[in-house]
Formats: C-alpha cells, sequence, structure tokens
C-alpha cells in the first residue's frame, strides 16, 4: 500500500451507520438508518439506489466530510469519524457534480491535484499522462476545461482521481453524462486499478455499469440496506432469471400469475419464471394466441423489482 | 487582473488631474485597498469552487490538510493578482518617492491587510450555500472595510468622533499609519498604538481563527 498504514484486507466497513440531518424550521430526515456493509481490498463495490436513498450521504461520511449522527466506520482499520487525517491518505473522491477548474487543462488540472497530494514531480507527471490516455483526454489535454464538453469535464474529473492511484476510490456517478466509449474506458481504468490493489466504492445510476463493472452490490433504499450481494444473487431474488414478454397479454395476467412474477406495462404482460417453467409458459402463450420473447432478466429489471417492492411495503 | 485595478486606476486618474498634491494619499489607498480586495477575492473564490465545483470534496478527502487548502487557495490568488500591485507600486515610487522605510513599511502594511482580508474570506466564504448571496455581501465588505473609511482620502477627513473605528480596521488603519509615515496625517500616539495594536491583534487572531474554522470545517455536521 505504501503507505504504510494498518494491515487489513478490509478497505471499508461500516457498522450501523446513521446519518440524520436537523435543519431548524423543518423535521429531521433520516438520510441513514443503521447502514452496515464491508468492502474488501481490491473489490469493485457498487451502491445503488433510488435519488436521496441515501448513497451521496455515505460516501461523504466514508470519504471523511460528513460526521455520521451514530455508528462506526473504518477505513482500513482508521476510525473515520473519531480520526479523519489517518483515513484521508488512503482515499480520493470523485465526487458528484465534480467540476474541473475551468482555466486549468486537464494535464494541469491532474498534475495540480497529484502534486496537491504530495506526490513528487516525475512521478506526478508520468501518472498525468496515464490517466489523461487512459481517459482519451490527451487530444484536449492543453484546452481550457471551461471549453471542453461535459463529457469531457466529467473524464477529466476522473482522470484527475484515478492517477492518485489511491488505495481507496469513492467514485459518485463516475461516468455521468459520458458516451458509451468513454463509460467504458472508464471501467477499463477501474478494472486495472482494481488488479493493482485499489479498492472502489461507486454509486451509479446506470445498472448496466454495475453489473459489468461491480464485484458485489449494495442497494440502498431510505437510509437502509435493501439487498447486498452479486448482481447474480439480485436477479435470482425476484423469482427467476428469465423474463418472458406477452404483447397483448395484460388482458391475461390471471392466467399467467402462477408462473411467476407478472408486470403489466400498457397492454403488453412480462413474467419472470424459472428456466424449468419456461416450456409450460410458451404452451399457454401459444394456446392463448400470444407472440412471446424470451429473454434473460436484466439488473435493471430486477432493480425495479426490489425497490418497488419496499415502497409497496412502506 | 487588470479589472481588479480599475476602481484604484480611476481613482488615481481622478486624484491626479484633481488634486495632485493627494497623490501620495491615493496611492497608498491604491495599494492598500488593493491587498484587502485581493483578501476578499479569497471569500469568491473559495465559495463558487466549493458550491459549483466541489474542489473541497476533492482536496479535502486525502492527504492534504485543510489549514494547506486554505492557505494554498489564498497564496495562489494572492500569486494571480500581485502582478499590477506591483506595478502600481513602483509608479508609486517613481512618483511619490518613497523612502526605502516607507517603502517598507507599506509593504509590510499591505501584507498584514492581505493577512486579515484572506483570513476573514475565507471564514465567510464557508457559510454560503448559494453563489448568488455571494455578491452581495462581498459587496458589502468591500465598502464598510475599503471605500467608506480612509483608506483613499486623507484620515483627518474622517469625522473625528469616529477616528478609533478607523483606526481599529485593518485597511484604514494600515493606510492611516501609512500616511503618517509620508508626513501626509498626524496621529497621536495614542492613535498610533491603536492602529497598530488594533492591526496586530485583529490579524493575528482572524488569521488563527481562520486556521481553527478550516480544521472545523472540513466536515460538515
Amino acid at each position: 500500500m505504501g503507505l504504510g498504514g494498518s494491515v487489513t484486507d478490509v478497505a471499508l466497513r461500516s457498522e450501523n451507520l446513521r446519518k440524520v440531518y436537523r435543519v431548524k424550521g423543518a423535521p429531521p430526515v433520516e438520510a441513514l438508518a443503521g447502514v452496515s456493509l464491508e468492502v474488501r481490498r481490491g473489490e469493485r463495490v457498487a451502491l445503488l439506489g433510488r435519488n436521496g436513498a441515501g448513497k451521496t450521504t455515505f460516501l461523504k461520511i466514508a470519504s471523511t466530510l460528513l460526521r455520521p449522527t451514530s455508528g462506526r466506520i473504518q477505513v482500513f482499520g482508521y476510525d473515520v469519524d473519531q480520526t479523519p487525517e489517518k483515513a484521508r491518505p488512503y482515499i480520493a473522491v470523485v465526487p458528484q457534480e465534480g467540476k474541473p477548474f475551468f482555466h486549468l487543462t486537464p494535464r494541469e488540472q491532474v498534475y495540480t491535484y497529484l502534486r496537491a497530494r504530495g506526490i513528487g514531480r516525475e512521478t506526478a507527471k508520468a501518472r498525468t499522462e496515464e490517466a489523461l490516455e487512459k481517459m482519451g483526454l490527451l487530444e484536449c489535454a492543453n484546452r481550457l476545461s471551461i471549453t471542453l464538453s461535459g463529457g469531457q469535464r466529467q473524464r477529466a474529473m476522473v482522470a484527475t482521481v484515478i492517477a492518485t492511484e489511491a488505495p481507496l476510490l469513492f467514485l459518485d456517478e463516475p461516468t455521468i453524462g459520458m458516451d458509451p466509449f468513454a463509460r467504458r474506458s472508464v471501467w477499463e481504468s477501474m478494472r486495472t486499478l482494481t488488479r493493482q490493489g485499489s479498492t472502489i466504492l461507486l454509486t451509479t445510476h446506470y445498472l448496466d455499469e454495475a453489473e459489468a463493472l461491480s464485484h458485489r452490490l449494495y442497494i440502498i433504499e431510505r437510509g437502509r440496506v435493501l439487498v447486498a450481494g452479486t448482481a447474480e444473487d439480485l436477479k435470482r431474488s425476484v423469482g427467476g432469471t428469465v423474463k418472458v414478454l406477452l404483447p397483448g397479454g395484460a388482458a391475461l395476467v390471471e392466467s399467467f400469475r402462477t408462473f411467476g412474477s407478472c408486470v403489466t406495462e400498457g397492454d403488453a404482460l412480462t413474467i419472470i419464471v424459472t428456466p424449468e417453467r419456461l416450456g409450460e409458459i410458451m404452451e399457454l402463450a401459444v394456446r392463448s394466441k400470444l407472440m412471446a420473447t424470451v429473454g434473460p432478466v436484466t439488473l435493471e429489471e430486477a432493480f425495479l423489482r426490489v425497490v418497488g417492492r419496499s415502497i409497496d411495503e412502506n | 487582473m487588470a479589472t481588479s485595478m480599475l476602481v484604484q486606476g480611476v481613482l488615481l486618474i481622478f486624484v491626479w488631474i484633481l488634486a495632485p498634491g493627494l497623490l501620495g494619499v491615493a496611492f497608498v489607498g491604491a495599494i492598500i485597498f488593493s491587498t484587502f480586495t485581493m483578501g476578499q477575492r479569497v471569500l469568491n473564490e473559495a465559495a463558487y469552487i466549493r458550491i459549483d465545483h466541489k474542489a473541497n470534496d476533492l482536496y479535502l478527502a486525502g492527504p492534504m490538510s485543510p489549514e494547506a487548502y486554505f492557505l494554498g487557495m489564498s497564496t495562489g490568488i494572492l500569486v494571480v493578482y500581485l502582478a499590477p500591485v506591483v506595478a502600481l507600486g513602483a509608479l508609486a515610487a517613481a512618483v511619490v518617492h518613497f523612502t526605502l522605510a516607507q517603502g517598507l513599511l507599506l509593504i509590510a502594511l499591505a501584507s498584514v491587510v492581505w493577512v486579515f482580508s484572506a483570513s476573514v474570506g475565507y471564514v465567510f466564504s464557508t457559510f454560503f450555500r448559494d453563489n448568488r448571496a455571494i455578491w452581495a455581501y462581498s459587496s458589502l465588505f468591500f465598502n464598510v472595510f475599503g471605500v467608506l473609511p480612509p483608506v483613499f482620502y486623507p484620515f483627518g477627513l474622517f469625522p473625528t468622533p469616529l477616528h478609533p473605528v478607523a483606526l481599529l480596521m485593518p485597511p484604514s488603519g494600515a493606510a492611516a499609519i501609512a500616511q503618517m509615515s509620508l508626513g501626509i496625517t498626524h496621529l497621536t500616539s495614542g492613535e498610533l498604538a491603536l492602529a497598530v495594536g488594533g492591526l496586530v491583534v485583529e490579524t493575528v487572531f482572524v488569521f488563527l481563527f481562520a486556521i481553527y474554522w478550516a480544521r472545523r470545517t472540513v466536515r460538515a455536521d
């Protein structure tokens, strides 16, 4: 790790972490209601959740920028609340909606930040060039950031932080506004970083990103961990790994309900089933003179089901 | 950089045309006012890059200490805006013919005013959640500390009952000491002690408080 830090395989651990925002004249808002999670060294873990679920609050506390109301949180064994100055050398953050300095070029932005973190000139120069290349920013590396597109600015922010090679990276919606090629460049850089020993905790609303990138994920809803596991675990938790789409099948929803979880959207019916029951469904679809499309359940669908179920219960 | 000297430049031209005998006062005021406004830019910049760029999150969630962040930002702004002030100082030396001691005193006074102003600016920058509110407060400080008290005009023209107030305000206190050193203004020994004491005590207090505040506000509650 190179920082002389504590030897632990756990990069981040939170126990019953709570955060209540109190604003004068308004009722208190419980942003985190007891979040316990663990991220092991070298893992890429995604925090998923709706807007306002508590993801950014968690990242802010973990990155030493916000005090928790109660609970414990540690970075490489250091208590983030009690000894934040010991945790800080291990972390780097891509803030949500962060922007590079407009009157610096991406090259200056990355280099200046590395120097501010105490990295030597030569190393900083080399890492700057490497990060700019990885993020596809070499062509515009000498343009002022104010002249860059939104996606290029976001890439400059990600380049700034990945160049640190910090042991624990917090990325709050890191690929927002990026084109699909740029997003994949970021994903590849993250995979490389974790292969080299870094750990990544990211939030994202792109479920394909979470699936492609994360070893494990946590779904946060109303400040609580709703589900923890792999993307496959989450998909299995909704009752099947295969979905059958029946256009015009909404009217027959009761006939199909015994096979699995059913959702109607307009006149279409979607059923999530286990592969074993696929034959029976297809038979019934043929008898009902319905067209059927079969495909795998996506993480987004599983997410919608799991969070939707929680919303209904509440 | 050029716009940072607009007020001072216009005033100097007016004084040069209308009352060339007051050029010494005007140059002293322009230099002190310039370092005061450089400090106040910390208020604008620190709030802006925290609110709009999330630079605090980027820099403070890392090995950089909060006080280094405050000092680095303040010094960075000083470096950017220093060149016109140096040019102004050179012009002042050519026109007013300062002695070396007077010149050094003026540099020291201007530096102390910058420390005071940058510290106040950084502390106040942490209170804002919205960029629009900054402009109003920035203008308020600009006028209360730099324009109303006798920074640009002779200390003797300020209402006598309010002299202690002006001497206790670092920019006008520093200007009064500089005007005295040039023989433009007469201060009693009590007034001089008030100006020097006020300048030193307030600046040290505000600077130490800014360091404390930078550490205190690195994490939100």
